[in-house]
């Protein structure tokens, strides 16, 4: 790597680097003090937080490990699919708020409709119950996809950035889909307040510390599965060379399908979390996430599976820790800023490795 | 076959050549824990034809790619008629006389023939944004360009498809397209990772014949190819390379003949003697 | 017997002619180029901010159009500049999330005094110089069966100086693509490796085609504001696909595909709402669902084009914009 480490590439970056500088200040200084007096619920509660905790900057470190797992667990899918198949899924937002839109559909007692449909009902399960039928749903639509899209497109051998553009078009129908069924109001999945307890200097809610461990449980699944099981090495091999994986006996498309299922599982766990986290979700949440979700896995290492592990805990480090400095409804644009600053340090990624050419 | 300027250079790696046209020295590139080559040194002689020979994986094609800019090599300098090869791009190696194919042919699919061919030419103003507003500015050169294609078109048998689509080709023709549309450069040197793969016996034929034509309008010619028959038809020098080593240099019958070559391309358990039967075949 | 005149209006609309604009840039990027720019839309917000903020501050009309020209290929520079060594899919990221940056940035409370945050720039705040410059009166003209105002928003004045450009653009696309410029772009959409064997220097042309197609959408923003208003979030990521489906469906890679393209999307999509709001009672499909059915049928189209007519409707199948 030393040869595309050349002093070029560092000068770019360093000018890239002050002109973002320059951009941010300036931002900064324009803007004032005038951050307060946004409408944006988000922005609120993380204003709220900071106020609350003793110890700003620790308290943004600690939302940000929250924020990275939680986006982890919605992005390893992206990286294993993209790993598989090669595909970019620009879909796989949606996935995310499906699999917390759902839940909500199950588990709230206001009544709900289906589109099309002209009358309306309550289900009204309670929250985990709804939460596990809501995950099961979202892998079966992950196999559903899988099936009648994605297998039939590869089979037909379409191009990759036709598949590309498909799964764009996938994105655009869903999150109107989602739109036209549940509405353009954030949802809740629980009514209930979250009390908030005080560990040194960090303030956290209970809900949160049982989405953390959550979290941290299925990434080890994840991992436990991708280094110890047949099936988790199987899909290694098909992420390493495809090609030689179907030589060497490997049913490549069941492992693909079973990606799908898995991927779309951990999404749909990855936004009910989110939504008991952010408390509230909205159509397009998934959508905006998907961002974060591209620069973490690009950060990582396309394609590498602990890659999206690594990228989504420094991207939501960043993110968090940026609103100590920056008015908070820019810590998105902060991400992605990262995100292009480490494209021209290491284009490969933290994990990936270079390609060859001719 | 072997020309004269060859009988007083010595047969052994990295052998310094009379009149060399690219010198290479001490070129290192690594891919993470594998050495994919380590070329202590390399020349080639001017006006002609050497063979770069090696089993799979020996680093034949990493090298190419190393000479031609396409990849940077860790350690080592190299020189290209006398100017120097390190950190120049591709298109700059090029433009310097130093034209390439590739071990997987790049066709441009969805361009015709002609338009594949075009693209060759050196110095088409018309390839500046500004100036391709105004066609009187470059007419005149896409004229030559296109009597220039036609000629290679004729030459390479490929005349009657000038107007097809490159996707539409069979695989040898668009070897053959790959070579003619290197040509339209006028380059001085040409590179060709393994030209004969999966051409037809036929076709070889002519492109052997093409290869040597290359030599007599005083190119210089360096070829990857693993078929030995052909190796030892058309090259005047031959350069071995094994695990990303150069591991001998000389004439066709000589290098064939070194213990060295044989155990690289047989593991040192043998007892036939792979390149006689070759030919016999 | 309405619905079609509605039909009819939206096809000759400033704001057709607007996207059409956008999508013959997007043609230089994606149809000639091959590059895969996700982030359109984010080229023509900034266009029409560099316009209006221009305006807003007091300089002439010209110098105000050539900022917001400025400003999307200054960006289009800074985009190209670590991605177009990389390969294709990383430009995607890139620009989707350059896009949405510019959007963050443009929304963001803290630049209120220059972009207007959330609520973006009032029409009346920026369009009375281009509206002064207009030959036609300063009231509703009724010409054949359509009636516009002469000058004022979504005016003839702004449907003549909208298509013209269309037009004038449609020609140089046609005039660049057909020169040998041109063919060392389709070289690269093709394999850009080949193309520096052949002592082309790739990322100059790469980055010469972006900084063009970005500016064309500019330009196409800036005609879009002149007859809406410049409103962040109406140029999102939404956008942007709208301007690829559009592209696809006239047929990337050709002069008149974006024209033909988003005639027919925002005919099909009057079309597509007017019929089911007549047809369809309002207990089975809101008036408010209406806007997010439309959206889904354009998603659904997208992925049938691609995959059934990736070569759109005047393409060559055998001169595809895409890499098998
Ligand atoms: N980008 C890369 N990353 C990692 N390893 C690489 C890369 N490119 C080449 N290699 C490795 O370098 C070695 C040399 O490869 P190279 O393609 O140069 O061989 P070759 O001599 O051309 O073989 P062949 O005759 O089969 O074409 C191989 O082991 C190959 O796997
Ligand atoms: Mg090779």
């Amino acid at each position: 790597m030393l040869a595309t480490l050349d002093r070029r590439t560092l000068l770019k970056a360093a000018l890239v680097f002050v002109i973002a500088a320059i951009g941010f200040v300036a931002v900064v200084t324009l803007g004032g003090g005038a951050e307060a007096a946004s409408a944006d619920p988000e922005v609120a509660t993380t204003a709220a937080t900071t106020a609350a905790g003793g110890n700003i900057l620790l308290q943004n470190l600690f939302n940000g490990v929250v924020f990275g797992l939680l986006l982890a667990l919605a992005s390893v899918g992206l990286s294993l699919i993209y790993g598989t198949t090669g595909l970019s899924n620009f879909a796989h937002g949606e996935m995310v708020t499906f699999g917390a839109m759902i839940t909500f559909f199950l588990a709230t007692q206001q009544p709900v409709s289906l589109p099309l449909l002209p009358f309306s009902f309550t289900v009204g399960l309670p929250l985990i119950p709804a939460a596990l039928i809501g995950i099961s749903i979202s892998a079966g639509f992950g196999w559903l996809q899988d099936k009648v899209i994605w297998s039939q497109l590869r089979r037909r051998r379409v191009a990759m950035v036709q598949q590309m553009i498909v799964s764009i078009g996938l994105s655009l129908a869903l999150v109107n889909l989602i739109q036209w069924w549940i509405g353009g109001r954030p949802v809740r999945l629980t009514t209930s307040i979250d009390p908030r307890n005080q560990y040194g200097p960090i303030s956290v809610g209970n809900v949160t510390l049982m989405s953390m461990a959550i979290a941290i449980v299925a990434l080890l699944g994840v991992a436990y599965f991708l280094q110890r099981t047949r099936l988790g090495r199987a899909t290694r091999a098909v992420s390493d060379n495809p090609a030689l994986a179907s030589a060497s006996g490997i049913k490549v498309d069941s492992i693909i399908r079973i990606v799908w299922v898995m991927a779309a599982g951990l999404a749909a766990l990855g936004g009910i979390l989110l939504a008991l986290y952010q408390q509230g979700i909205g159509f397009d949440d998934g959508t905006q996430l998907l961002l974060l979700m591209f620069a973490a896995v690009t950060l990582g290492g396309l394609g590498h599976p602990y890659g999206a592990l690594v990228g989504s805990l420094i991207i939501g480090i960043v993110a968090e820790v940026s609103t100590v400095w920056l008015p908070p409804d820019l810590k998105f644009a902060t991400a992605l800023g990262i995100l292009i600053v480490v494209l021209l340090f290491r284009p490969q990624g933290i994990l990936g490795k270079s390609e060859r050419v001719g | 076959m072997a020309d004269t300027v060859f009988t007083s250079v010595p047969r052994e790696p990295g052998a310094v050549k009379p009149n060399a046209i690219l010198v290479a020295d001490g070129v290192t590139r690594r891919f993470g824990g594998l050495t994919a080559v380590d070329v202590a040194h390399f020349e080639v002689e001017r006006n002609s034809i050497t063979a770069l020979i090696g089993p799979n994986g020996a680093g034949k094609s990493t090298f190419f790619n190393l000479l031609t800019g396409f990849d940077s090599a860790q350690e080592g300098e190299g020189t290209f008629e006398g100017r120097p090869l390190r950190g120049m791009s591709p298109a700059k190696v090029a433009r310097a006389g130093m034209v390439r194919t590739f071990q997987l042919t790049k066709a441009l699919n969805r361009m015709t023939v002609m338009e594949n061919m075009r693209l060759g030419a050196q110095s088409q103003p018309g390839e500046n944004l500004v100036r391709a507003f105004v066609p009187p500015l470059w007419a005149t050169r896409e004229r030559e360009i296109s009597e220039q294609a036609h000629e290679l078109l004729h030459r390479f048998k490929l005349y009657e498809k000038r107007e097809d689509y490159a996707g539409s080709l069979s695989g040898g023709q668009r070897k053959l397209l790959e070579m003619a549309r290197a040509l339209m450069s006028k380059p001085t040197m040409v590179m060709l990772d393994e030209p004969m793969a999966g051409v037809n016996p036929a076709l070889t034929e002519s492109l052997l014949d093409h290869i040597v034509e290359l030599k007599e309008d005083g190119m210089t010619v360096l070829f990857v190819e693993h078929d030995m028959h052909m190796v030892r038809r058309i090259s005047d020098w031959v350069v071995v390379m094994a695990e990303g080593k150069i591991i001998a240099e000389g004439p066709a019958n000589t290098v064939m003949a070194n213990r060295a070559v044989q155990d690289a391309y047989l593991g040192s358990h043998h007892d036939t003697d792979l390149f006689e039967e070759r030919e016999e075949a | 017997m309405d619905i079609l005149f509605d039909v009819l209006r939206t096809a000759i609309a400033p704001s057709t002619a607007a996207f059409a604009l956008a999508a013959i840039g997007l043609n230089f990027h994606f149809g000639l180029t091959g590059l895969l720019n996700m982030g359109h839309a984010g080229f023509m917000l900034l266009g029409m901010y560099g316009f209006a903020i221009s305006l807003q501050a007091g300089w002439p009309i010209w110098l105000a159009l050539i900022a917001g020209l400025v400003a999307a290929g200054v960006f289009a520079l800074l985009l190209g500049w670590p991605t177009l060594k990389l390969r294709g899919d990383y430009l995607a990221i890139v620009t989707i999330a350059a896009a949405e940056m510019v959007r963050f940035l443009g929304r963001s409370q803290s630049l209120k005094d220059l972009t207007g945050a959330s609520s973006g720039i009032r029409g009346k705040d920026f369009k009375e110089p281009f509206e002064l410059l207009s030959p036609f009166p300063d009231r509703i003209v009724e010409i054949g069966p359509f009636s516009l105002h002469g000058s004022r928003s979504s005016s003839w004045w702004l449907t003549v100086v909208t298509w013209s450009l269309v037009f004038l653009f449609a020609a140089i696309y046609w005039r660049l693509a057909s020169s040998p410029w041109g063919r060392v772009l389709k070289g690269i959409r093709e394999d850009e490796d080949a193309v520096r064997s052949l002592g082309k220097n790739v990322y100059s042309y790469k980055m010469q085609a972006l900084v063009i197609g970005g500016m064309i959408g500019a330009l196409g923003g800036i005609t879009w504001s002149l007859g809406n208003s410049v409103q962040p979030d109406s140029m999102g990521r939404p956008t942007t696909f709208w301007i690829w489906t559009l592209l696809l469906l006239g047929g990337a890679a050709t002069v008149f595909g974006p024209v033909l393209g988003s005639i027919l999307f925002w005919s099909a999509l009057t079309l597509v709402k007017s019929v089911a709001s007549a047809l369809i009672p309002s207990d089975v499909l809101a008036p408010t669902e209406l806007e997010p059915f439309s959206l889904v049928l354009v998603g659904v189209t997208l992925m049938l084009l691609v995959v059934f007519r990736p070569q759109g409707v005047l393409g060559n199948k055998k001169e595809l914009a895409f890499n098998g």
